[in-house]
């Protein structure tokens, strides 16, 4: 109980650390909203205008405890590039992301752990070629390539689904996830080599082990051992690569998710990037940082629970 | 594809458009239009700010164009007709404005516009607190007063004369009802054809009809702006029948959406013109021969078949070709590879010495390969050109705002004032001039034509500013881009989409066939 | 089933060797400007006898781009993940066999560097140090490091706590000792997994990074950057896409085959 508070205590202290690094780094970078809301309409005069008017010009530590104080406070203020209240917006959009990044997820996992499974214990065989070559095809050509695949094969010839778009789920729940099937699948081809691999390299390892030979020698299924007790005890490193990959996959909805229009967390952190709007870029930061680091946090509970070899320190 | 091919085609658009006026043609469809349906656009770009005063972006003023309504406007040949004011008049003096507005104009809020909420409007523009793009177009102005409810003068401290021009552009001369200020942002109001309904941000913009627009209803019971950045997404979009229709057709897909028949395309000319830039104050530059040299070592024609696959027409005036100012004399310098080099040797830059980089900004992919085809030519030419690609912040940041940078290339939209574009880009006082350029030959004759009443006259001092310019090699001027749009065949009223200005699109005429 | 074994390791190996070779004869038989040479005539062709593997959208031989763009690919991808490995290794190694405080403070350095957002890292590097390659390698090999020393100390962590470990500890080995002798030889086969997926990554990796201006910059080729421009019309010119993407895959699947073997071969429990 003490680790999880001391690591929860931590993860407060991380997140604020990161606001700082974000904050200081994104005023490194050159330009402004101002800049990029006038782009080559700008002079210096109506420019000054609007950075008046947007706040801009108040001094750095201002501005910075302004945001501090407003998170809270509840108050994550308003983008400064579409106007809409902070809040309202990462509610929606964090929700959208949840969606593809939890039906990812699944789609990966689902596709990797019996593929890397029958990889290990078919080692060295025609089998375990198979399931490395289709899981490292998923890997040799980037996410964009497969979202366009997906488009072109399921949108365009077959129509089985929408191109593009998104359905809030409070509108209409099957049809938001219907709408974000073909992104997810995408998503999740990428993922898959990564877990496939690991689940080979770790299943292989537990397979060579005693307990594995005594569980044998007592008489129990081929298929028991394999996937009562071999797999219980290779899922660890598993799930942790599953919970890095959160990270990771935050970092390639981006893609997806402007190529299917279907716009979440990744596509508005983007474009509070590069529009520089200094408000939004803190919130989204702030909060795909923080669902990051809570997923490994339970990660790191989760193979405690699973492996009770390893000890809290 | 033929390079003959290209040729043809280009010569075909370029022709239409100038006969035509790329705006006013006629409309094909005989039928009468049907009332009613909604219009699935899939939108290029993503929508920001909806506050018209407070948003430069191309994307926001060209879903924005269905919403309000300004004081005047332009027709096809970018001469100014009344708008929202059903007449205007400006003193000898040119000091004085006085603008007759309509009767019976309703806001979507159901209140009839006064000369109050053009006062509002404008002093908001004006207030630098606004935060307003356009707000230096009311610099000179002193006061503007109401004398009754249809009535507005607006009274100016010194001569202005782009001023009606310039407010025929919703950025300046929109009118929005009294104290919708700080709403706009959100839910922007005007007078325009469509009601606003909603924006879910990066996803689509919903508008309807307003029954009480002053130019009557519109035919549409709806559109929805449907914003799909990806171009192959779009075009998908497109085929499969999801989008009725879809602004900008990627450059390299036009000639395929052409060639199939269940799809229409509507192209026109110039959504923008490029040029190529050189800093003037990099040393090389400061020599005209230099200058002259890079621009003879530029096939601009083939450049245009290479970069824009052929989408546009070449040009040697930015001016808009419908423009009375547009320098029809000029002729764009022919390559000359052999006579650049002689050039450069003797500015002292022999074969090898030269060593440039060229700074692309990602935002625009098809300056990334006019800079790819350049470094071939420029090698040939014995000067070394490297490519530094840049973010549109970074582009802003280093070539716009700092001047950090040796050459690059940029294009500019919706342009077609003379001296918003002359002044602003090539007087060395103008908000634009990031090349540093310092003619006093240009500064004077922009400087004379803002206060030159008379309009041909004035023509006259524009085409002598490009005549200046061409003759300096200041910047290289390519091309002007076309503009496209793709649509299924039931989308009738295409042609009235466009604004004159290149840009914008409005739906108000716009009908869907059963 | 040993026989396999070899087999697989030699595929490896001759696949890795033919790769290495390309990108090291590849420019001195090759001229230099065949990469850059555009042919107007023939924008994006199919592969015919002219072009065998077909253009790009500037009329580029695809064949010749993808030789010449291979060194290129390698070496930030090579480069980049051995970035990674060096700064990654010490802090998982550490981490994981120390625990308690020292993990904490290592690992919530780790977690930040995770958390916090590689987009902007990317645009930081390219805004402030400029866009070239050396700047991308360093973009990517920080980008990687997070994920490196987590999975290490992961691993660490439980090599840490073997019985093994243990009685070296009670007969007075050093850390340091028990840490390269026991601890690091019984990591090295998830590092080993880790690095070849990686350098997967790393080659991809670049073709996001050069919509930022990042990554190699036209017209010199890389895979990276010619994956990216096929992305405008993958439906009309698929090889474009599928050429730099071969290249890749080949790449990758030989450094795996090479990484299983290398694998077994290190790894202490499946002798």
């Amino acid at each position: 109980m003490t680790y999880v508070l001391n690591r929860l205590l931590s993860v407060i202290l991380t997140l604020f650390l990161i606001t700082l690094v974000t904050f200081a780094v994104t005023n490194i970078l050159p330009g402004d909203v101002a800049m990029m809301i006038m782009g080559t309409q700008s002079n210096p005069e109506a420019l000054e205008g609007l950075r008046q008017s947007l706040g801009l010009n108040d001094p750095l530590l201002v501005q910075y405890g302004n945001w501090i104080g407003g998170l809270l406070t509840g108050d994550w203020g308003t983008s400064l590039i579409f106007k809409k209240p902070i809040a309202e917006l990462l509610a929606q959009k964090a929700v959208a992301s949840a969606i593809i990044v939890v039906m990812s997820m699944t789609i990966a996992l689902c596709l990797a752990v019996p593929l890397g499974v029958w990889a290990a214990v078919h080692r060295d065989r025609w089998q375990d070629t198979v399931s490395s070559s289709t899981s490292l095809l998923g890997v040799s050509l980037p996410d964009f390539f497969w979202g366009i695949v997906m488009i072109l094969v399921f949108a365009r010839w077959l129509g089985w689904f929408p191109s593009s778009g998104i359905v809030e789920p409070s509108e209409d729940f099957l049809a938001s996830l219907y709408y974000a099937f073909l992104p997810s699948l995408a998503l999740g081809l990428g993922l898959m080599a990564h877990l496939t691999r690991m689940t080979r390299s770790t299943m292989t390892g537990i397979l060579g082990q005693e307990f594995i030979r005594v569980a044998r020698a007592k008489g129990l299924t081929e298929r028991t051992v394999i996937w009562r007790y071999a797999l219980a005890n290779a899922i660890g490193p598993v799930i942790t690569i599953a919970g890095l990959q959160i990270g990771y996959l935050f970092g390639s909805i981006i893609v997806m998710e402007s190529l299917f229009g279907y716009t979440g967390m990744g596509w508005l952190t983007y474009q509070a990037l590069l529009n520089r709007d200094l408000p939004l870029i803190q919130a989204t930061v702030f909060v795909i940082a923080a669902v990051v680091m809570i997923t490994n946090l339970l990660v790191d509970l989760l193979y405690v629970l699973i492996d009770p070899r390893v000890k809290l320190g | 594809m033929k390079r003959r091919e290209f040729l043809l085609n280009s010569t075909a658009v370029m022709g239409g458009s100038v006969l035509m006026g790329g705006f006013a043609l006629p409309a094909l469809a005989q039928d009468t239009p049907v009332k009613g349906g909604t219009l699935i656009w899939g939108h290029s770009e993503t929508t920001q700010n909806l506050d018209m005063h407070q948003t430069g972006t191309a994307s926001s003023g060209r879903v924005l164009q269905n919403i309000h309504s300004s004081i005047v406007t332009v027709d096809a040949n970018l001469k100014v007709i009344p708008g929202l004011a059903e007449s205007f008049e400006v003193a000898e003096d040119g000091l004085t404005y006085t603008f007759k507005l309509r009767p019976n104009v309703k806001f979507h809020n159901g209140a009839t516009m006064t000369s109050a909420d053009v006062k509002y409007s404008f002093e908001r523009c004006k207030d630098p607190a606004t935060g307003a793009v356009n707000f230096e177009v009311f610099n000179n102005v002193a006061a503007i007063e109401t004398p009754d409810d249809l009535t507005v003068v607006i009274k100016m401290s010194a001569v202005n004369a782009p001023f009606l021009s310039r407010l025929a552009e919703n950025g300046a001369g929109v009118v929005m009802p009294v104290d919708s200020g700080p709403t706009q942002g959100t839910n922007p109001m005007g007078a325009g054809p469509f009601k606003f309904d909603s924006y879910e941000v990066g996803t689509v913009v919903k508008m309807s009809r307003f029954d009480d627009y002053w130019e009557g209803p519109a035919h549409l019971d709806a559109v929805e702006a449907r914003e799909i950045t990806e171009p192959t997404t779009r075009l998908t979009g497109l085929r499969t029948g999801e989008l009725h229709m879809i602004n900008d057709i990627p450059l390299d897909r036009v000639g395929e959406i052409e060639a199939d028949a269940g799809l229409q395309v509507k192209k026109w000319f110039p959504l923008n013109f490029d040029f190529i830039n050189m800093n003037h104050t990099f040393e090389p530059f400061q020599d005209k021969r230099v200058r002259v040299a890079f621009d003879m070592i530029i096939d601009k024609e083939a450049l245009m078949q290479g970069a824009l696959w052929g989408q546009g027409a070449t040009t040697a005036s930015p001016s808009f070709p419908t423009d009375a100012a547009y320098n029809k004399d000029l002729v764009q310098r022919p390559q000359d590879i052999e006579g650049a080099k002689a050039l450069l040797a003797e500015a002292g830059y022999p074969e090898g010495s030269l060593n440039i980089v060229f700074k692309a900004t990602t935002n625009y992919p098809y300056h990334i390969e006019t800079a790819q085809i350049l470094v071939e030519w420029f090698k040939m030419a014995g000067v070394n050109l490297t490519i530094e690609q840049l973010t549109w912040a970074d582009w802003l940041s280093q070539c716009w705002v700092d001047k950090d940078y040796q050459m690059t290339m940029m294009n500019f939209f919706t342009l077609w004032e003379s001296d918003f574009l002359y002044y602003s880009v090539w007087n060395s006082k103008g908000a634009f001039n990031y090349r540093a350029i310092n003619d006093p030959i240009i500064d004077e004759l922009t400087e004379k034509a803002r206060i030159t009443v008379d309009d041909a006259a004035r023509a006259e001092v524009y085409k002598a500013v490009q005549k200046q310019i061409w003759d300096e090699a200041h910047d290289i001027v390519l091309w002007f881009r076309n503009g496209t749009i793709g649509a299924q065949p039931k989308v009738m009223g295409l042609d009235t989409v466009v604004h004159p200005n290149g840009s914008n699109l409005n739906f108000h005429k716009v009908w869907l066939a059963a | 089933m040993k026989r396999f074994k070899t087999t697989k390791g030699l595929i490896g190996i001759v696949l890795l060797t033919l790769i290495a070779l390309i990108a090291i004869v590849g420019p001195m038989v090759i001229p230099p400007d065949a990469a850059t040479k555009m042919d107007m005539l023939a924008r994006r062709s199919p592969p015919t006898w002219t072009h065998l593997l077909g253009t790009d959208q500037l009329g580029r031989d695809m064949l010749y781009r993808v030789i010449l763009g291979a060194r290129t690919s390698l070496e930030i991808a090579v480069t980049a993940v051995l970035m990674s490995i060096v700064l990654g290794l010490p802090l998982g190694l550490v981490s994981g066999y120390f625990g308690g405080w020292i993990d904490n403070v290592l690992m919530r350095l780790v977690d930040t560097l995770l958390a916090f957002p590689a987009l902007l890292l990317a645009l930081t590097i390219s805004a402030v140090l400029g866009p070239n390659v050396q700047n991308t390698i360093i973009a990517i090999g920080i980008a990687f490091t997070p994920y490196l020393a987590r999975i290490i100390r992961g691993e660490a962590l439980k090599v840490a706590q073997m019985p093994y470990v243990e009685a070296a500890r009670a007969s007075g080995t050093t850390d340091g000792m028990i840490m390269l002798r026991h601890v690091l030889p019984n990591i090295m086969p998830a590092v080993i997994v880790q690095a070849t997926i990686s350098l997967a990554f790393a080659i991809l990796a670049e073709a996001g990074l050069s919509f930022l201006g990042l990554g190699t910059q036209p017209p010199a080729a890389s895979w990276g950057l010619m994956i990216q421009a096929s992305r405008d019309q993958l439906d009309v010119a698929p090889w474009t896409a599928l050429v730099p993407g071969a290249a890749v895959a080949l790449t990758v699947l030989g450094l795996n085959m090479f990484g299983d073997v290398l694998r077994d071969i290190l790894d202490p429990k499946s002798k």
